[in-house]
């Protein structure tokens, strides 16, 4: 019972923090460019929806073991993570660049 | 947030002929080129991997068995697979963009690097490299 409430809170902060995200760093949504982010480096934190295929999973967890950046898995599926980015389509996987003004790269890779 | 493209890495190509095939980076162009607008990167790779050599084999069957067949191509970091090994083999002097141009020296290049493969074969290291990726 108090677990599901603790996820429950630390689940609304990262949407908060995704918001702000999107308000005022840069991003990008997408397989392909989450992947052209992590190829050249540029990507800070990757975040994946719940209902991603295992296959694609694993491979930007690999392209993020080799590249040292972190993978949030975010806890909904890709229509919850769309919903989250403020877009009107669905988001299976997004990477975050310049996180603006969030603190959303100090607080989360230590959640994973 | 480290590069990983760098040469020396091992990857595995992903589409077109060598599909399958593993393949280490020799020279890799981030920001591409005028001819190429993209990432890209010149690989080395086997096109035909060394069969298993038994104890029973002659010196003359072992020979024939450890050959390996290279490539040297250009291709798109898109269509490559980076592994988390690395195969420190030095092909810089070997292989460079301009042996691509013409058909003997792109036939040059892969005698040598196939010189310096098969000998890293034979000393027995970084067997994963070798051997073929069954899918």
């Amino acid at each position: 019972m108090v677990a599901a409430k603790k996820t429950k809170k630390t689940h609304e902060s990262i949407n908060n923090r995704l918001a702000l995200v999107m308000k005022s760093g840069k991003y990008t949504l997408g397989y392909k460019t989450v992947l052209k982010s992590l190829r050249n480096s540029k990507g800070k934190l990757i975040i994946i929806a719940n209902n991603c295929p295992p296959l694609r999973k694993s491979e930007i967890e690999y392209y993020a073991m080799l590249c040292k950046v972190g993978v949030h898995h975010y806890n909904g599926n890709n229509v919850d993570l769309g919903t989250a980015c403020g877009k009107y389509f669905r988001v299976c996987c997004l990477s975050i660049i310049e996180p603006g003004d969030s603190d959303i790269i100090k607080s989360m890779p230590g959640d994973h | 947030m480290v590069k990983f493209l760098k040469p020396n890495k091992a990857v595995i190509v992903l589409q077109g002929r060598y599909a399958g095939r593993k393949a280490v980076i020799v020279k890799s162009f981030d920001e591409g080129t005028r001819d190429r607008p993209y990432g890209h990167c010149l690989v080395a790779g086997i096109k035909k991997y060394p069969s298993k050599v038994i104890r029973k084999d002659s010196a003359k069957k072992t020979a024939k068995k450890s050959r390996v067949k290279c490539f040297v191509k250009l291709v798109n970091y898109q269509h490559l697979m980076p592994t988390r090994y690395t195969l420190d083999v030095d092909l810089k002097d070997a292989i460079s963009v301009d042996a691509l141009q013409t058909k003997d020296k792109k036939v040059a290049a892969c005698k040598a690097t196939k010189a310096r493969l098969e000998e890293r074969f034979k000393t027995g290291k970084n067997r994963w490299f070798f051997t073929k990726l069954r899918f």
